[in-house]
């Protein structure tokens, strides 16, 4: 799962051009699996396991990450941009960037702190005052590369460091997609419909055709968390906690969980010594919003991977937290399907 | 020599004002090949060129080798890093920025940020320098074994080209200043010359020209050129107050320079039809000429600098051009002093 997770971070696909992501999750399913494409460009997997269910069993994760869009070509040659998802200007201000399918370099530019105004200096820019430079003579040779409608990422660098910690760019939601694949390419005890959805970002766009399509019974959707455990946070405002473990909560912005589903997991969670925690905030939501309404309704759990820094160029997360992941969701698997 | 090659080494090279040894040592590296005669003293590096005598003039060409950062102020219970800025840091850019702390060894780490929905009020203001922590992802006495209060810290870039000549990168302030005077070495023909000259490449100018002035002392030049990088016109500043990136080295003006060396450097571009820019300023430079011409009982002093943009930030960008001709101009005022 960790070299998974490793090539997928490295893989450039913002909302809209998952195609890369896609790839390479086809080109490393188990033979056994079966798959197809929808029309917005979700990959669905379906997966015989040793029985067959009762209930349809659905889980998901997204494939996409956020990122930036050329929005014009300037006549200086510099691109103006707005944000894929959720981007805060401080993350992306002054750091290196990869333009477009041909992956060319480029840099956001920051004016030097010495012409900056003392006002200036105290207040991040804002998204319409940023533009990448890319070395571009002007506009013309600018438009010999580039063209409006192209994308701009981090750029990309996997980076284990500390105690078992990994930073990157796209942990969210590649994690979730390299768990999937790790459930796909082992023996599953039953079938399982696996979704790796597009667009979760721009407002759970994909996961909602996708749910459309499986018709679940019961979903499990497998995500990144933002976890504020950092100095200077205290009490419930930490949400969640790094090396705490998986992360399952009873409600977010986007879905109240199914309170069977949730009791079962820290019931799995304390049988089999699988730590396990709950957000202590309500916030953030993810696909389960789009899912636990799809069709009749659909009894639907998230099960996440607490995540520092979230939608920035070094995510950071913990592999003790990404084994119990692994371990809660297989157990929960089984369990779903024995309801 | 590879020019190119040798901006990214240097770049990558760290060497945060006080600590830069790492930096030195790879210029002290390349400063070899030109004189046997140089050695890193109090933290410059300094080589001398030509037999001096009291007939002719002795020459200082100098770049500064350390760059900005963070340091090491204390180290939390809870196992995040406290600091404060070495040189003019903008707090904006620090939020999830990749860091190394020069401890006993180099740790990877990133600047920890407050995720937006709980940024509150804060939301959209540049955190205090006092509110930020390092995230190392290790315990506090994990951390104790390898990070000391003092260590330094360094922005974790790369060096990359972007097109047309183009070089992005974090500390191009001032070792593209060091890369063309290595590049002026490399062009040179040390027996034909009628001077004698010192190159030095000094600590701690971000906190105040620290390094050139000692340097200066035990050189006691006749003249002095610091090169340095200036503002290379950016969106949003005022273009009146800044150079272009690609339009040659700038060549500083000011009442506290020397004229006469200033029209010297402009005579040297005009002659061997080298492309340069004038840089007026109207007081002191904030660069180590400052300290230069004020040197024991005085001296020529002049700023030679390459446009760069983005000071400051680790994605300056220079023109690989820019490098070179401030390389050419330094090589021939030389020849001709």
């Amino acid at each position: 799962m960790m070299n998974h997770l490793k090539n997928l971070c490295m893989i450039n696909g913002a909302s809209g051009d998952e195609g890369s992501v896609r790839n390479y999750l086809i080109s490393n399913l188990d033979s056994k699996a079966e798959y197809h494409t929808d029309n917005l460009g979700n990959l669905i997997v379906f997966k015989k396991g040793r029985k067959s269910p009762s209930k349809k069993i659905m889980l998901d994760a997204h494939m996409d990450e956020v990122g930036l869009i050329v929005t014009s070509i300037k006549e200086d040659g510099t691109l103006t941009v707005n944000e894929v998802g959720g981007v805060d200007p401080s993350v992306v201000t002054g750091r290196q960037v990869v333009i477009g399918k041909n992956g060319l370099s480029g840099v956001i530019g920051s004016r030097a702190i010495h012409n900056l105004s003392t006002e200036e200096r105290e207040k991040v820019p804002s998204m319409e005052s940023i533009y990448v430079d890319f070395g571009a003579e002007n506009k013309e040779d600018a438009e010999k590369y580039v063209s409006p409608g192209d994308y701009i990422y981090f750029l990309q660098s996997y980076e284990e460091f500390g105690d078992g910690f990994v930073m990157s760019k796209a942990i969210d939601d590649r994690f979730g997609c390299a768990l999937l694949l790790e459930l796909i390419n082992s023996n599953l005890e039953y079938d399982a419909y696996f979704t790796f959805s597009v667009q979760e970002e721009l407002g759970l766009r994909g996961a909602k055709t996708a749910a459309f399509a499986v018709k679940p019974d019961i979903a499990i959707v497998v995500e990144t968390t933002t976890a504020s455990d950092i100095n200077g946070v205290s009490g419930s405002k930490r949400v969640c906690e790094l090396g705490k473990g998986t992360v399952v909560s009873f409600m977010d912005r986007s879905t109240m969980y199914d309170k069977e589903l949730y009791n079962i997991a820290f019931e799995i969670a304390e049988n089999k010594h699988i730590p396990c925690q709950t957000k202590t905030m309500i916030a953030g939501g993810n696909n389960s919003g789009a899912i636990h309404v799809t069709g009749c309704g659909v009894k639907t759990i998230a099960v996440s991977l607490p995540c520092r820094y979230l939608h920035s160029p070094s995510c950071t997360a913990n592999t003790s937290d990404m084994k119990s992941c692994l371990e809660l969701v297989s157990e929960l698997l089984t369990r779903a399907a024995e309801l | 020599m590879d020019l190119k090659k040798v901006i990214f080494e240097l770049s990558e090279a760290k060497g945060v004002s006080g600590s830069e040894e790492n930096a030195a040592q790879t210029a002290l590296k390349y400063l070899k090949n030109y004189t046997s005669d140089c050695l890193i003293k109090n933290g410059n590096v300094i080589g001398h060129f030509g037999k001096r005598s009291k007939n002719i003039p002795h020459i200082l060409i100098d770049a500064h080798i350390d760059q900005i950062g963070l340091i090491v102020t204390a180290i939390t219970d809870d196992g995040f890093i406290k600091v404060s800025n070495v040189g003019g840091i903008d707090r904006r850019l620090l939020p999830a920025q990749r860091v190394v702390i020069h401890g006993k060894k180099d740790i990877k780490a990133v600047v920890s940020s407050v995720p937006p929905h709980l940024a509150g009020s804060e939301k959209g203001k540049a955190l205090k320098i006092e509110d930020i922590c390092i995230d190392a992802g290790m315990s506090r006495d994990d951390l104790l074994l390898y990070v000391s209060a003092g260590d330094k810290i360094s922005f974790d870039t790369t060096c990359r080209e972007l097109l047309n000549g183009r070089i992005t990168g974090s500390a191009l302030d001032d070792r593209s200043g060091v890369a063309s005077v290595l590049y002026a070495l490399e062009l040179l023909d040390m027996d034909n010359l009628s001077c004698s000259f010192s190159v030095v490449f000094s600590t701690q100018e971000e906190l105040g020209e620290r390094g050139a002035k000692i340097a200066a002392y035990e050189i006691n030049p006749d003249i002095a050129i610091a090169v340095d990088v200036s503002f290379a016109y950016t969106c949003g500043d005022k273009e009146y107050e800044c150079g272009k990136l690609g339009n040659g080295p700038m060549i500083g003006i000011s009442p506290s320079l020397s004229r006469e060396i200033s029209e010297k450097l402009i005579d040297v571009c005009c002659d061997k039809n080298i492309p340069f820019q004038r840089e007026v300023m109207h007081g002191l430079t904030s660069t180590n000429a400052d300290q230069f011409s004020v040197n024991r009982e005085g001296c020529k002093a002049c700023t030679v600098s390459v446009p760069l943009k983005y000071m400051h930030t680790p994605s300056e960008v220079i023109m690989l051009e820019d490098v070179r001709h401030t390389g050419e101009l330094l090589a021939e005022f030389l020849r001709r002093c």
